[in-house]
C-alpha cells in the first residue's frame, strides 16, 4: 500500500492526519468520490471498483493460465476458433509412435489438454484410439519428468548442456570419430530429413535408429521377396481367412488400432449376411488375437516354420520357400497346418498368413509366399505392397555396426534422443556403450541412461504434445504434430529442437536463418508460405497422399528360398513379448497403464513368467493340471536363466498355453527412482541380441523356495476353478447357429414380436405398477461382443474422461481398482486350449435398478431419461447399493485416492467431472457430462433433441472395433433402437427384472452349429 | 438345592430370606466398598473400548479403505457386528415384556440385568452402524428432518426403516428399563450413606414414596410398556433382516429371513445373558436369585431356539432347491464348500448341534457346561451373521467380480472395543444400579404370595407391592 497515489490525486489536499500518514482505509469515502476512481488500480488500498477490476483480470489470466506455445494454434475446424473460457477447444495433431501415426483429436480446456481422442479424419484409427494413446497424457503431466537440464552432476541452463554436446561433437569432428545419435523408430518425414541435414551440417555426426524392439524378420522377408525394406501393413478387411502364425495383430502389433478396425468389421454377421470372417492362429503364448480366434492352433515355437512349411506344402504354392522344412513337422502340426491350407484355398484371394515380424525371416518369407500364391498380394489386395509402415527398415545389420563402432573405440560421442538402450539393450551394447568417452542423454525421464551413471549432460525432451513435428502414415496420409502446450518443464524445446541447436553450435551455417523445428517442419511442408493451406492442415489434421500409394512389386518367391532357416529351439523356451499394457516400457511410468488390467491375464502392475499348466506341473509347481492344483503355482517365484541373462518372475498359469514355454512382458522392471515404474522385472535382460521376441532357449529354471510374489489381478477368485457351474452371462454363438437360424439360447427372457423378432421388451411382467412413460431421451447402449476384441482402450477412455484415479497394486491386490468399465474375460471350452468371450461390464443403468431402492440417503435415482444417477454430494457411503448390484458395477472410493496427487499430476483432470472424496460410490454415469454439452448445443440450435450420433459416451468413441453403439432408445430410427431388436441381442441376467439399459449382442464363433449348451467357465 | 417335599414347584428365590435380607443383599452391593478385584476388570474393559474406540478414529479419519472391504464386498465385520449385537439384546426385551406378560415369575431375577444388557448391546449395534458408513459425520442425512435442500430419506430402504426400527427400540427399551427401575432406585436412596449418592438417587427416583397411587401408576405404566416392547422382539430383528431380504442377492433374498432372524436373535440373547449371568452370580453371590432353575429355563428357551435356528438352516437349503434357481442353488452349495465353509460350519457346529446338550436335565443343570455352551452360541451366532453376508456377497452372479474378503486389524479391533464398551457397561451398571429387580423379586419370595402357604406366615402377610416400599 502507498499513499503516494492518493497524494497524487489529492494533490494537495487532505482530509485527515492518518490519510497523511498513510493509513487511512478511505471507507469513509463515498463509492464514487473522485479521488478514488481517479486512483491507479493496482497501485491504491483495494477500493471496490479496483478490486472488480484486479478479479475480473485474474479471471482473464485463469482463463489463460496454462502457457501456450508461440505459434499459432489452430483448432479443429468443428469447434469454435477461439478460446472460450470455460468451453473445450478441441486441436488436431497426430500421435506418432514406432512407425505408426495415429490422427488424433485433443480436448484442451483453458490452455491444458484433458483428453486425447481419434481424429476421424484420419484413415489408420478412423477416429478412435489406442489405450497407451489416450494413456500418453497421463505422462505429459508426469512429475517425474525431467525438469530442467543437468550437466555431469549439477543443474545447468539448457545453454550450457547443449555447448557441451556440442562440444563433444566438435572433439568427435577433430579427432575423426564418431558422434552417433541413438533414436527410436518414428514415422516423421521431416524428421528423418532433419537427421540428413544434420549429417551434412556436420559430418561426424549420425544417426542410429534403435528402437527397444528390435524384430526385423518381417522387413528382411520383404526386402528379399519384394525388395521392400520395412513391414507391411495388411488390410484385415479385405480378407475372409486369416492365418496369424505368433503374429499378435489384434495385441501387440504397432498397428493394432487398425487391424482391430478392419477385423471386427467382418466379425458380425447376422441371419439376413451369414459371413464371417475366419480367424486361425497358431500360436505358442495365449495373445489377445490368440483368444479372439475362431480356432486356435497350440504349437510349440520350434514347430512355427515346419507349420508354415506344411501350410506352404498343402495349400500348393508353385515355388516354395519352406520345402526343406515340411519334414520337421510333427503331425499335430501337420494335420493343424493342412486344416489351415484348406480353409485358405476356399477363400483364395481373399485369405491371408501373417507371421509374427519376430519370427525369421524364413517364416515371414513362406508366409508371404503362401499369401501371394492365394492371390492376396498386389495392389488392392489383402496385402499392397504399397502400404509400407513408415521407416520400418530392418534396424539389426545398423545396430550391429554401431556395437562394432563403439567396440573399437571409433565412436566419441553417443547421445540418446528419448531412446533407454541401459534398460532395453543387451548386456553386449551396453557394455560398448561404457566405453563411448561422451554420452548425453535427451530423454524425458532421467532413467536408466539419462541418469548421472551412462549421461553426463541431460536436457529433458518434450512430450509430444509439447512439440511441433509431422507424420506420415503407411497410406501416405501426412499429419502436422500441433503441439497442445508449450513445454512444462522450464520450457525446454522437442528433442528435435536440441539436435537442431546443438548442430547451428557445431556448424553455424547449419538451418540457415531457422531457429526452430517448428519454422523448419514449416519450411518442409510449405515452402510457399501458403498460410490457408497451413492452416488448413492444422485444422483438418490430416492431408491425403495427392495420388494413392503405388508400388509394382512383385514377389520373388526364389530370393527367399535361400533365406536360412532360424526355427526356435526345442525344449524349454523363453519369450519377452511387448505388453499389452506397457508395450515396450516407454509410458512405463504411467499408472493408468500400469493398473489397466491385461486383457487376457487380468494381470496388474506385473510382469509374469506365464506358462501353460502342463510346464506348472513338469516345474514341480503344480501337482497336477487340475484346476484346484494348478492355480497353487500362482505367485511362486522362478528364476529363469538363458544365454543372455537371468530373471527372477513370478508364475502364473495361463491356460491354452503350448507347453514348455514361458512367456513374459517386456516394459516392467525399471531401477530408475520415479516409484510407479519399479514394478515388475525387466525382461529386456533376457531377450534376444537382434531379435528382442525371440524364443529362447532356457538353461536353468530355478524355483525360488518359499518365496512368493503377490499378484494384482481384476479377476482374481476361481478364473480357472470348474465348480461354479455354467452361468449363461457372456453369452456366444457360432456362425453354424446363425446359418441354422438357432439363436434361441439368447432370447429367453424375450417376448416374441409378431414378426418373429424380438420385440426388445423382457417376458418378466412382475410389477404391480405400469412402466414409467419416458417422453423425452431415454438413453440406452448396446455392446456388440463379437467385434470387442478385449484391447482395453475402452477401459482408460473412461478412466481419463471420468478422473478415475489410479489406486496402486496395494489397493487393486485388496479389490479395489476404480476403473467404470471392466471387461470381464470367460473362457470358453477345454482348459486345454480354450476361447475366450470378453464381456464389457459397465453400469447397466437399469431401469429396475436394485441400487436405487436401497439407498437410505436416496443418493441414487433414475433420471427422466433412463440414466441412473449417482449424486456425489448426498452419498454418505453405506455401500448397500454396491451390495446390491448384481453387476458389481459400483465402485467405492475407500480412501481419498485423489489427495495424493502430486503436482501437476492434478491438470490432467477433466473439469466437467467432479473428483469424489473418500466414502463415496461411484460409477458409470453414460459420460453425463456429454451429454448436457450435448443438449446444449441441441438447444442452442433450437432443437428440443438431441439427434443421433450427437451424444458420444468416451468409450464409444475411443473402441477401435466400433463394438459400442450408444443413443436414445426412444428414437426408433436411432442406431442403438436398431441393434437391441438385432437377432443377436440379449441383456445380462434378465431373469432378476432390472432391466438394463445395456444390451449386449452375443459374440460369434466362426464354427459349425453347437449343441444347445452355450455354457462357459469362468 | 430341592426340597425334598416339593416336587411340583421349584421354589424362585433360595434359603428363605425375609423382605429385609433382600433389599440389604442387593443395595448392599451399591454401597459396598470398591474393590481392587473390580477396578481392574473394570480397567481392562474400559482398555478394550478404549482401543476399539481408537481404531473407530482411525477409520473415520483414513476411510472404510482401512477396514478389509472391497469391491463384491461392501459389507464385513461391520454389519455382521450390527446384527449380532442388536440380536444380544432381544433376550432383555423377551425376559421383560414378553415373560412379564405371560406372567413367568422367574424371569424377575433376570430381567433387570438382561434389559442392561439390551440397552448396552443396543449401543455398541449403533456404533457399529453409525461408524460403517464412508461418511459418518453425515449420519444426521439418514434421519428425516426438514432441511433447506428439502431432502428427504428414502423411505423405500430397508435400512432407513433401520434407522426407525433400532431408534425405537433404544427408546423404548431405555424408558422400559428406566421405568421399571424407579422403585429401586428410591430404595437405594434410602439406603445409602453418601449423601452425593442419596442426592443423584433422589433425583433419579423421581420422588417415588412408594405410595398407593404411586404403585398403581408404575404397573400401568410397567404394563403399557411391556406392551409396547411385545412387538418390539418381533419387528426390530424383522426389520434388521430386511437390510438382506430386500436385496436381489442369492442368500439373502429369502422370506424365511424375519422368523429365523428373530429366533436368532432370541436364542443369541439368551446365551449372552447365560454367560455374563453365570459370572455374575459367582462374584455378587446371587445364587439365592438366580437359581439352577433359571438357568434350566434359560437352557430349554436355548435349546428351543437353537432348533428353530437349525430348521431354519434345513428350509434354506430346500427352499433353495425348491424354487428351481441355479444362483440360489448354487450360492448354499458354496456355504457348504466355498471359500467360507469354514465360517458355515463353525455356525453349524455352535448353534444346531450344540446346544443339543441341553435335552438332558442333568446337563441343563451343569453349571460349566451351560458356560461353555452359550459361549459356543456367541460364537456361532456371529459366524451365522458373516456367512449370510461374507458367503453371499463374495460370488454373485457374475463370476469375473468375484473377491474374497478378511478383515484388517481395525476391524478386529472395533469389534473387540464394542466388547469393551458393553462390559464396561455392564460393570457399572453391576456396580451402581440393582442388578436384581428389588421389588419385583420380593413378589416371588416363598410366602409372598397371599395364597400360598409355605409356613413363613411372617412375609405372606404382607403384600408384594407394599413389601417393597420402605426400608431405611
Amino acid at each position: 500500500m502507498s499513499d503516494r497515489s492518493q497524494q497524487q490525486s489529492n494533490g494537495t489536499t487532505w482530509k485527515s492526519i492518518e490519510q497523511l500518514a498513510g493509513t487511512a482505509t478511505g471507507m469513509e469515502q463515498g463509492e464514487f468520490s473522485g479521488d478514488v476512481t481517479s486512483a491507479p488500480v493496482f497501485d491504491s488500498t483495494v477500493s471496490r471498483r479496483g478490486f472488480m477490476a484486479l478479479v475480473s483480470a485474474s479471471m482473464a489470466l485463469t482463463a489463460t493460465a496454462c502457457r501456450r506455445p508461440l505459434q499459432k494454434l489452430v483448432p479443429a475446424v468443428k469447434s469454435a476458433q477461439t478460446v472460450t473460457p470455460g468451453l473445450p477447444l478441441d486441436y488436431a495433431t497426430v500421435y506418432a509412435q514406432r512407425n505408426v501415426a495415429y490422427g488424433a483429436l485433443v480436448k484442451s480446456r483453458e490452455g491444458r489438454p484433458i483428453k486425447v481422442k481419434g481424429n476421424a479424419l484420419h484413415g489408420s484409427n478412423c477416429g478412435t484410439t489406442s489405450s497407451e494413446m489416450q494413456a500418453s497424457l497421463l505422462s505429459l503431466y508426469d512429475p517425474d519428468r525431467i525438469r530442467r537440464p543437468r550437466v555431469n552432476k549439477g543443474a545447468s541452463s539448457y545453454d550450457v548442456a547443449v555447448t557441451a554436446i556440442a562440444n563433444a561433437v566438435n572433439e568427435a569432428q577433430a579427432a575423426g570419430k564418431k558422434a552417433v545419435v541413438l533414436v527410436d523408430e518414428h514415422c516423421s518425414p521431416s524428421f528423418a530429413a532433419l537427421m540428413t541435414d544434420v549429417t551434412a551440417a556436420a559430418p561426424a555426426v549420425s544417426f542410429v535408429t534403435m528402437p527397444p524392439i528390435i524384430a526385423d524378420g518381417a522387413a528382411l522377408a520383404n526386402k528379399a521377396l519384394l525388395g521392400i525394406n520395412g513391414e507391411l501393413v495388411p488390410d484385415l478387411g479385405k480378407a475372409t481367412v486369416i492365418v496369424s502364425v505368433d503374429n499378435d495383430f489384434l495385441g501387440t502389433d504397432k498397428l493394432a488400432v487398425h487391424h482391430t478396425g478392419r477385423y471386427a468389421a467382418r466379425r458380425t454377421p447376422s441371419i439376413a449376411n451369414a459371413v464371417m470372417s475366419n480367424v486361425i492362429v497358431a500360436e505358442a503364448g495365449y495373445s489377445l488375437t490368440g483368444s479372439n480366434a475362431d480356432t486356435r492352433v497350440k504349437l510349440h515355437p520350434s514347430q512355427f516354420e515346419a507349420f508354415l512349411a506344411v501350410l506352404e506344402h498343402a495349400v500348393g504354392v508353385a515355388s516354395p520357400v519352406g520345402a526343406a522344412l515340411v519334414g520337421s513337422a510333427d503331425a499335430a502340426t501337420a494335420a493343424a497346418a493342412k486344416n489351415a491350407a484348406s480353409s485358405l484355398k476356399a477363400a483364395g484371394s481373399q485369405g491371408v498368413v501373417l507371421a509374427g515380424r519376430h519370427l525369421s525371416a524364413k517364416a515371414n518369407a513362406m508366409a508371404l509366399n503362401i499369401s501371394n500364391a492365394l492371390g492376396s498380394v498386389g495392389a488392392g489386395k489383402v496385402i499392397d505392397p504399397a502400404h509400407v509402415l513408415p521407416y520400418s527398415e530392418a534396424k539389426g545389420d545398423a545396430v550391429r555396426a554401431l556395437l562394432a563402432d563403439m567396440q573399437s573405440g571409433a565412436v566419441h560421442a553417443l547421445i540418446f534422443g528419448d531412446v533407454n538402450p541401459e534398460y532395453s539393450a543387451d548386456r553386449a551394447f551396453r557394455t560398448a556403450m561404457a566405453k563411448v568417452p561422451f554420452r548425453a542423454a535427451i530423454n524425458m525421464y532421467e532413467d536408466e541412461t539419462a541418469g548421472a551413471r551412462i549421461s553426463a549432460v541431460s536436457i529433458p525432451a518434450a512430450h509430444w504434445l509439447e512439440s511441433w513435428g509431422d507424420a506420415v502414415a503407411y497410406d501416405g496420409t501426412r499429419t502436422i504434430q500441433q503441439p497442445l502446450i508449450a513445454p512444462l518443464n522450464e520450457g525446454i524445446p522437442s528433442l528435435q529442437d536440441t539436435i537442431m541447436a546443438v548442430a547451428k553450435k557445431v556448424n553455424g551455417a547449419a538451418f540457415g536463418e531457422m531457429t526452430t523445428y517448428y519454422d523448419y517442419v514449416r519450411s518442409r511442408w510449405n515452402a510457399a508460405a501458403d498460410e490457408a493451406a497451413w492452416t488448413k492442415a492444422l485444422q483438418d489434421g490430416v492431408v491425403a497422399s495427392a495420388t494413392p500409394l503405388v508400388s509394382g512389386a512383385v514377389v520373388n518367391a526364389a530370393a527367399g528360398a535361400s533365406l536360412a532357416s532360424a526355427a526356435a529351439p526345442a525344449g524349454r523356451v523363453l519369450v519377452a513379448m511387448p505388453s499389452l499394457a506397457l508395450y515396450d516400457g516407454r509410458y512405463a511410468n504411467n499408472g493408468w497403464l500400469l493398473e489397466l488390467p491385461d486383457p487376457v491375464t487380468k494381470i496388474t502392475w506385473d510382469n509374469v513368467a506365464l506358462m501353460s499348466p502342463g510346464t506348472a506341473v513338469g516345474l514341480g509347481l503344480a501337482a497336477s493340471t487340475e484346476p484346484k492344483d494348478v492355480i497353487k503355482a500362482n505367485e511362486h517365484v522362478i528364476v529363469v536363466s538363458t544365454a543372455d541373462g537371468s530373471i527372477e518372475l513370478p508364475v502364473w498359469v495361463q491356460v491354452g498355453m503350448a507347453d514348455n514355454v514361458i512367456a513374459t512382458q517386456l516394459g516392467y522392471g525399471h531401477t530408475f527412482t520415479a516409484a510407479q515404474s519399479a514394478v515388475g522385472s525387466n525382461a529386456y535382460s533376457v531377450a534376444g541380441s537382434g531379435n528382442t521376441c525371440a524364443y529362447t532357449a532356457i538353461k536353468n529354471i530355478e524355483v525360488v523356495e518359499g518365496k512368493r510374489h503377490r499378484i494384482a489381478t481384476t479377476q482374481n477368485h476361481h478364473t480357472l476353478d470348474d465348480g461354479n457351474g455354467q452361468r449363461p452371462v457372456a453369452k456366444w454363438v457360432t456362425l453354424g447357429d446363425i446359418k441354422a437360424k438357432n439363436l434361441h439360447s439368447l432370447d429367453t427372457h424375450y417376448v416374441e414380436a409378431e414378426d418373429g423378432k424380438k420385440a426388445g421388451r423382457f417376458g418378466v411382467p412382475l410389477s404391480i405398477t405400469s412402466d414409467y412413460e419416458y417422453k423425452g431421451h431415454r438413453w440406452g447402449m448396446v455392446i456388440d461382443m463379437s467385434s470387442c476384441t478385449g484391447c482395453s482402450s475402452c477401459v482408460v477412455a473412461c478412466q481419463s474422461e471420468n478422473n478415475i484415479p489410479v489406486v496402486g497394486k496395494e489397493q487393486v491386490l485388496r479389490g479395489r481398482e476404480m476403473q467404470w468399465i471392466r471387461l470381464d474375460r470367460y473362457y470358453v471350452g477345454d482348459m486345454d486350449n480354450p476361447h475366450s468371450v470378453v464381456e464389457p461390464m459397465l453400469c447397466q443403468h437399469c431401469e429396475n435398478a436394485p441400487c436405487e431402492n436401497v439407498c437410505p440417503v436416496a443418493a441414487t435415482t433414475h433420471s427422466p431419461e433412463g440414466l441412473n444417477e449417482m449424486t456425489y454430494n448426498r452419498c454418505v457411503g453405506t455401500r448397500y447399493c454396491l451390495n446390491n448390484c448384481p453387476y458389481k458395477v459400483r465402485r467405492f472410493n475407500f480412501l481419498n485416492y485423489h489427495t495424493d496427487q502430486r503436482s501437476p499430476l492434478d491438470l490432467v483432470f477433466n473439469p466437467d467431472v467432479t473428483n469424489r472424496m473418500r466414502g463415496v460410490m461411484e460409477k458409470c454415469t453414460f459420460c453425463v457430462q456429454r451429454l448436457h454439452e450435448a443438449k446444449y448445443h441441441a438447444k442452442d440450435q433450437g432443437r428440443s433433441r438431441v439427434n443421433d450420433g450427437e451424444a458420444i459416451t468416451a468409450c464409444q468413441e475411443a473402441c477401435p472395433a466400433s463394438a459400442i453403439i450408444f443413443g436414445d432408445m426412444n428414437d426408433p430410427n436411432s442406431r442403438v433402437s436398431k441393434m437391441r431388436s438385432n437377432e443377436r441381442s440379449f441383456v445380462v441376467l434378465p431373469e432378476l427384472n432390472v432391466r438394463p439399459s445395456v444390451t449386449y449382442l452375443a459374440k460369434v464363433q466362426n464354427a459349425a452349429a453347437t449343441p444347445a449348451t452355450n455354457g462357459h467357465h469362468s | 438345592m430341592m426340597h425334598e417335599l416339593e416336587p411340583v414347584r421349584e421354589p424362585l428365590v433360595l434359603g428363605n430370606p425375609s423382605m429385609r435380607d433382600v433389599t440389604a443383599r442387593i443395595a448392599s452391593i451399591v454401597e459396598s466398598k470398591i474393590s481392587l478385584k473390580y477396578l481392574l476388570t473394570l480397567g481392562f474393559t474400559a482398555t478394550m473400548a478404549a482401543w476399539g474406540l481408537f481404531a473407530l478414529y482411525y477409520t473415520i479419519t483414513t476411510g472404510i479403505g482401512a477396514w478389509g472391504l472391497n469391491n463384491p464386498i461392501g459389507w464385513g465385520w461391520d454389519i455382521t457386528n450390527f446384527v449380532f449385537w442388536i440380536g444380544i439384546g432381544h433376550a432383555g426385551t423377551l425376559i421383560s415384556a414378553i415373560l412379564f406378560l405371560w406372567r413367568q415369575k422367574w424371569r424377575t431375577a433376570i430381567n433387570r440385568s438382561a434389559e442392561a444388557m439390551t440397552i448396552f448391546a443396543v449401543i455398541c449395534a449403533l456404533t457399529m452402524v453409525l461408524s460403517h458408513t464412508g461418511r459418518p459425520w453425515l449420519f444426521y442425512w439418514l434421519l428425516p428432518y426438514p432441511n433447506q435442500m428439502q431432502m428427504w430419506i428414502n423411505f423405500r430402504s430397508p435400512l432407513a426403516w433401520d434407522v426407525f426400527a433400532v431408534n425405537t427400540y433404544f427408546t423404548v427399551s431405555a424408558l422400559f428399563w428406566f421405568v421399571g427401575l424407579i422403585p429401586d432406585l428410591a430404595t437405594l436412596r434410602n439406603y445409602v450413606r453418601s449423601e452425593i449418592a442419596k442426592k443423584i438417587y433422589g433425583v433419579l427416583s423421581l420422588g417415588w414414596t412408594g405410595s398407593t397411587r404411586h404403585w398403581h401408576h408404575y404397573e400401568i405404566a410397567y404394563m403399557i410398556l411391556a406392551g409396547i416392547s411385545t412387538p418390539l422382539v418381533l419387528s426390530v430383528h424383522s426389520v434388521v433382516s430386511f437390510d438382506f431380504t430386500v436385496g436381489i442377492m442369492p442368500g439373502w433374498h429369502t422370506t424365511i429371513f424375519p422368523p429365523y432372524f428373530v429366533a436368532g436373535a432370541i436364542f443369541s440373547g439368551f446365551a449372552m445373558v447365560m454367560t455374563l449371568l453365570i459370572i455374575a452370580r459367582e462374584i455378587l453371590d446371587l445364587k439365592q436369585f438366580i437359581t439352577l432353575k433359571h438357568l434350566d429355563n434359560m437352557n430349554k428357551i436355548m435349546l428351543a431356539t437353537g432348533m428353530m435356528v437349525g430348521y431354519a438352516y434345513g428350509m434354506e437349503f430346500f427352499i433353495a432347491w425348491y424354487s428351481g434357481s441355479d444362483w440360489e442353488n448354487w450360492i448354499f452349495q458354496n456355504r457348504l464348500f466355498g471359500d467360507y465353509a469354514w465360517a458355515y460350519w463353525t455356525m453349524v457346529t455352535c448353534n444346531v448341534v450344540s446346544p443339543q446338550v441341553f435335552w438332558f436335565r442333568k446337563l441343563r443343570r451343569n453349571i460349566p457346561l451351560m458356560f461353555v455352551i452359550s459361549i459356543f452360541i456367541n460364537i456361532g451366532m456371529w459366524f451365522e451373521r458373516f456367512t449370510i453376508i461374507a458367503t453371499t456377497l463374495h460370488h454373485d452372479f457374475l463370476p469375473a467380480s468375484w473377491g474374497y474378503y478378511s478383515p484388517t486389524w481395525v476391524e478386529i479391533s472395533i469389534f473387540i472395543g464394542t466388547f469393551g464398551i458393553f462390559l464396561t457397561l455392564f460393570l457399572l451398571f453391576a456396580k451402581f444400579v440393582p442388578v436384581i429387580a428389588i421389588a419385583e423379586i420380593k413378589s416371588i419370595l416363598p410366602g409372598a404370595q397371599p395364597a400360598h402357604h409355605h409356613g413363613h406366615d411372617e412375609h405372606a402377610a404382607t403384600s408384594s407391592t407394599t413389601s417393597a416400599e420402605v426400608h431405611s
